[in-house]
């Protein structure tokens, strides 16, 4: 389990205003829409939505995607991004998207089971659908947010106070526990990786959006202490490997 | 302590001052040496192996899921802990007799396979170029069609051109093949024969030189009763075949039972380290050291004159005349191995009973192994050790049957999977594939590969990889590795198989004198929903056949893979009483000989008695019922339906050994009829007469690592990644090398830039390459990319591998210089045939640099082509041999499939 000191701040608490349903519904709707960019390979729809509906308002969000991104036939272009998805997320040597990898060096670690006991809790059963995947996929982490965020919105609007309290703190606990200690790192460390633009762009914009929402709900020393937990810089081993003669054993 | 020492306690208890506290804990303590104090119901965890095991975190009794080991190919079993679907420890299964509850690091690492993060968990397509590296993600159902559409449209093109020969394109090629007969069922239901092992880059020329003689293709020595062992190039302490089992009886062997070992090896490794006396023979020369020793055997009378009788089909005349130029002094000349102790060691091994020879890779991986280990199992021969208590013993397996219907063979052999030069090379000639593809002897359309790397495990590596890069040699290439290996990322489809801990197989492993079967089964669900590659052939077969109008659904009706278990185990004897299927997923092994006694590791019955296993399997009658309407022949041979039963010696029939006089076949008439001698004999090998700058080159293993598939495990990798090259101290003085210096090893074909370990624990004319390092693929931890490039490769997100791999050396590679050679006899790759220079690095060469030559690894090819049995070189190498050379048989393609 996390051992961070974080703790949610007063801002937490929801309040049934129509601006709060508002920024819960849109802050739902991004998770949604980049859990649905990292979860699997662009598909046909969202690559539509994202070059008609929501071209303009995701440039006004600082997300301007690049002219090859409209220019580029659809085919051709769900193809390369396909490619880059795989090459990016999928296969060996790619940037593991699960937690588990991430924090531990292994699949299916004890991340995986707090994702889908998060999951159950919240009334969501895991269900894979390629191989390969896990409870603990960055994607669906986010897209669990979106869930959260879309539920406390939903209850708002028919007043029940106690479910949107229920699904904030939920929000808030998964949020802070499940993705704030390395999420906008790996982000980051993706982000560089990415030979294709979208992708570069959405890690990166997932990262700000990360480090955004979790400013909310932490203080500036918890949010210190995921700052570094996130930096993850290669160790420096004080160990000096010389000793061992040149035989190897 | 000083805290409870200086407490003031309330009561008839004073305090207690530290003098008096030390006083009175160091009296309890002596008194515990003979009184156990302390509480009774506390007991260690996991005192015992096999044991119940309890997860020290949340105290819950973990499941223990029985399995066969395939971390290496010894097929330990193995028990899996597992806790909340995880496994969280492998530990050996005590039901299983040979292995007795024990794995090595391999073993017990080997779950680390499993949650590997650079493990392949999808199907994946090639985008880019072949190699290049770009992928699209598939479903298993994706990938599997697509395959299906491939296969079928050779099928279509077979059946339309009336050519069956066509179906051999398909071509199916394994390292391990552990399936239990599931590959064949596979190649055979599309009607090809191309199914090309790994054997000749491994063993082959040991079975060879021993199946003609006894029957089957290795020994099983009986170590642990045994009084004197002669290890002839094995490392069997760490690595050999049957490595854990053997190493276990024999420590038994030399620790219990004080039995001598003798080890002869080109390098100290740890078995030679153990012995009570180590000799470092010339490469290639252990076989006229083992026919010194029979020459002292034969000469001194020390042989055992009823068994050569009865039991051989030589005479003691002949053998005495035949060894006759095989004096120690002789091979001294050859081996430098001085003939005094060749004489000593011949004597106590005549007359030390029971005694045994082991044998493994150094004899056989010469050209002419087959001959090297023929006279090492001759000694065994002769002194009457074979099926003795504590001696020489025949391996001992057992059978499992196929589901039925099975397909037939294909109708055409295959040219690739026999070449048709080596008659005699029952496990075939892999290493010749690629110069044969690349010389349009043989077309392919698909090809598949499973538990094999050959662009980094084959002799000139760098061909293989040539091959596969080549589009139109090799149109269309599958692999099934979950793991991305040299070649599997040059493949064009990856249909990824689980890994051994998930998936399903029958066994059975003759690693000891008690014959068992086993199984693997799926310790847990496949990871994420990834596929075992028995479900992917069912799905293929039945994408190839959907309306079963090609007669091939049959051999594939399974409803599931345990149901295809199911009709392996469910009907076998006995074990159908006791359970089939069902038994063997709760035991993993049958039959249960009985429990490992603590004390002396044997195997024991309820009352303690130990259960001996049987010996003198040649020497069990004939069933009457077998014998009526046999007949004698005039030498013994029993004979029913034109098939050799048995053999009469006086008036008893025995089963005898599986030959087709029933006898031992010291003298070889399959040799002979291919103008080699059917005696073993020794051969003086050009690495013989090197020039005085050249060494010989050499490989090992070592006890943590496989050929190739373990460098991607951590614990593994940690403890051996770098592999310099040994070298003897006057030999390094002599180029003015020092240890760790960087050097240029270089051959015909090539050099490598690697680093030299300066020991004296090496022949002065030879130098050693450990396997398993310097890979180019296989993982980041394998190739060890972060700390060329930290930055980046850090992205991985793995946080072992950016912060706790301390070493920054992952070894170089010595394949890509090592020189095609095969024995024309066994066909087993000469590995320590090749002879290299050895210098300082020169300016600009750099650490892990390789420079080869593919055109010069063509010439090596011709050239070995003329050892074969057509070739030039044969009729000169073997002029003593009388047969008429001008009328040898005809090259034939393998009849009737493979
Ligand atoms: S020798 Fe080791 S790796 Fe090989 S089967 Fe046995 S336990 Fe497994």
């Amino acid at each position: 389990m996390q051992t961070h000191h974080q703790t949610a701040t007063q801002s937490s608490r929801p309040v049934a205003s129509d601006e709060t349903i508002e920024e819960r519904a849109a802050l739902s709707g991004l998770y949604k829409l980049i859990a649905r960019c990292l979860e699997e390979e662009l598909d046909r729809e969202t690559l539509r939505l994202l070059r008609g509906a929501l071209r303009e308002p995701l440039s006004a969000a600082g997300w301007t995607l690049d002219a090859d991104f409209f220019a580029t036939a659809e085919d051709t272009l769900l193809e390369v991004l396909a490619e880059e998805y795989t090459g990016l997320l999928v296969a060996p040597g790619c940037v593991n998207p699960h937690a588990s990898v991430f924090e531990t060096g292994a699949l299916f670690r004890e991340p995986c089971d707090r994702a889908a006991a998060a999951y159950r809790e919240a009334g969501f059963d895991y269900r894979r659908r390629l191989s390969g995947e896990f409870p603990d996929h960055i994607g669906t982490l986010l897209g669990f947010l979106g869930h959260l965020a879309e539920a406390e919105a939903e209850a708002l609007r028919r007043g029940d106070t106690e479910a949107a309290e229920q699904a904030r703190q939920r929000y808030d606990r998964f949020l802070l526990e499940q993705l704030g200690p390395w999420a906008p790192g790996w982000c980051q460390r993706a982000a560089r990786a990415a030979l294709h633009p979208f992708y570069r762009q959405v890690l990166q914009f997932t990262e700000q959006l990360l480090w955004q929402a979790l400013a909310e709900i932490t203080d500036r020393r918890g949010l210190k202490e995921l700052l570094a937990k996130n930096r993850r810089e290669p160790q420096k081993l004080d160990y000096n490997a010389d000793f061992r003669k040149a035989s190897g054993l | 302590m000083s805290d409870l020492a200086t407490r003031n306690t309330e009561g008839d208890i004073g305090r207690l001052s530290r003098r008096d506290f030390i006083k009175l804990g160091a009296a309890v303590g002596a008194a515990a040496g003979t009184l156990s104090l302390g509480s009774r119901r506390l007991m260690a965890m996991e005192q015992e192996l096999g044991g119940d095991d309890i997860s020290a975190v949340t105290g819950a009794q973990r499941q223990s899921v029985p399995y066969t080991c395939l971390a290496c190919n010894i097929e330990d079993g193995g028990v899996a802990f597992v806790e909340n679907g995880r496994i969280v420890k492998l530990e050996g299964n005590m039901d299983h007799p040979n292995t007795r509850g024990k794995l090595c690091a391999k073993g017990n690492s080997g779950f680390l396979h499993v949650y590997d993060p650079d493990r392949i968990m999808t199907p994946l397509l090639r985008t880019g170029k072949r190699g290049e590296g770009k992928w699209k993600r598939i479903s298993y159902d994706e990938a599997t069609s697509l395959l299906a559409k491939k296969l079928r449209e050779v099928i279509d093109r077979a059946q339309s051109e009336g050519d069956e020969a066509i179906l051999n394109e398909i071509v199916f090629k394994w390292g391990r093949n552990r399936t239990g007969g599931a590959v064949h069922r596979f190649m055979h239901a599309l009607g090809s024969n191309t199914m090309i092992n790994h054997t000749n880059i491994c063993e082959s020329s040991k079975k060879v030189g021993l199946e003609p003689s006894w029957g089957p293709d290795i020994e099983s020595c009986d170590w642990a009763n045994t009084k004197y062992i002669i290890n002839f190039g094995s490392n069997v302490l760490e690595t050999a075949y049957f490595m854990n089992p053997n190493a276990q009886r024999l420590v038994d062997g030399v620790v219990g039972n004080k039995a001598k070992l003798v080890s002869f090896d080109v390098r100290l490794s740890n078995t030679s380290g153990f012995a009570d006396e180590a000799y470092f023979p010339y490469p290639g020369t252990d076989g006229v050291i083992a026919l010194a020793m029979a020459h002292v055997i034969m000469n001194e009378g020390l042989y055992d004159a009823a068994f050569i009788r009865d039991w051989t089909n030589v005479t003691a005349e002949q053998l005495i005349a035949h060894l006759k130029p095989y004096t120690p002094e002789f091979a001294e000349q050859e081996s430098t191995v001085p003939a005094r102790d060749i004489r000593r060691i011949a004597r106590e091994f005549a007359t030390t009973k029971p005694a045994t020879t082991f044998s493994y890779r150094g004899p056989a991986k010469h050209v002419y192994g087959a001959y090297q280990e023929a006279a090492i199992h001759m000694l065994n021969v002769i002194t009457g050790n074979v099926e003795k208590k504590g001696g020489y013993c025949l391996p001992r397996g057992m059978d499992w049957p196929q589901p039925q219907p099975e397909p037939p063979k294909g109708k055409t052999a295959s040219l690739l999977a026999a070449p048709p030069l080596y008659p005699l090379a029952s496990h075939h000639v892999s290493t010749h594939v690629p110069y044969m593809i690349m010389k349009g002897e043989a077309k392919v359309s698909v090809w598949m590969h499973l538990y094999d790397n050959p662009v980094y495990t084959y002799p000139s590596s760098h061909v293989w990889a040539h091959l596969f890069k080549d589009e139109a040699l090799l149109p269309f290439v599958v692999s099934f590795s979950p793991y991305m290996s040299e070649t599997t990322e040059l493949a064009d489809l990856i249909i990824p198989d689980v890994t051994y801990l998930e998936r399903h197989d029958p066994e059975s492993m003759p690693s000891g004198l008690y014959p068992c079967l086993s199984i693997r089964q799926p310790v847990v669900k496949p990871l994420g929903g990834t596929q075992e590659f028995r479900q992917t052939l069912i799905d293929v077969i039945k994408k190839v056949d959907p309306d079963g109008s090609l007669g091939i659904q049959q051999y594939f009706a399974f409803n599931s893979v345990e149901d295809w278990m199911r009709a392996h185990f469910d009907a076998i004897p006995g074990l159908k009483d006791e359970g089939g299927w069902d038994l063997m997923k709760r035991k993993g092994v049958w039959p249960i000989y009985g429990q490992v006694d603590k004390t002396t590791a044997k195997l024991v019955d309820k009352n303690g008695n130990e259960v001996e296993p049987e010996y003198g399997l040649y020497k069990k009658p004939v069933p009457a019922a077998d014998l009526e309407g046999a007949e004698v022949g005039e030498d013994g041979t029993i004979r029913k339906d034109g098939k050799a039963i048995g053999v009469r010696i006086g008036d008893q029939s025995y089963v005898g050994f599986g030959t087709p006089s029933r006898r031992i076949e010291l003298y070889k008439q399959s040799f002979k009829d291919y103008g080699f001698n059917p005696l073993p004999v020794y051969k003086r090998l050009p690495s013989r007469d090197k020039r005085s700058d050249e060494l010989v080159l050499t490989t090992f293993k070592v006890n943590v690592h496989t050929q190739s598939r373990t460098a991607s495990i951590k614990y593994l990798a940690e403890l051996y990644h770098k592999n310099p090259v040994w070298i003897n101290p006057k030999t390094a003085a002599a180029r003015g090398i020092a240890d760790g210096d960087l050097i240029r090893v270089t051959s015909d074909v090539g050099h490598i830039v690697t680093r030299a370990h300066i020991t004296e624990g090496i022949h002065p004319d030879v130098v050693a390459v450990s396997t398993a390092c310097g890979h180019s693929a296989y993982g980041r931890l394998s190739q060890l990319k972060q700390k060329e490039a930290a930055e980046e490769w850090a992205q991985g997100g793995d946080p072992d591998i950016t912060h706790n791999v301390w070493w920054d050396d992952k070894g170089v590679h010595p394949n890509p210089i090592i020189r095609l050679s095969v024995d024309p006899i066994g066909g087993s790759q000469g590995w320590y045939d090749t002879l290299v220079r050895v210098n300082k690095a020169e300016p600009g060469d750099h650490y892990g640099d390789v420079e080869t030559s593919v055109e010069v690894s063509i010439k090596d090819y011709e050239q070995t082509l003329r050892l074969a049995y057509t070739g030039d070189l044969h009729r000169i190498n073997h002029k003593e041999v009388d047969i008429d050379w001008d009328h040898l048989p005809q090259p034939a393609l393998h009849a009737g499939g493979h």
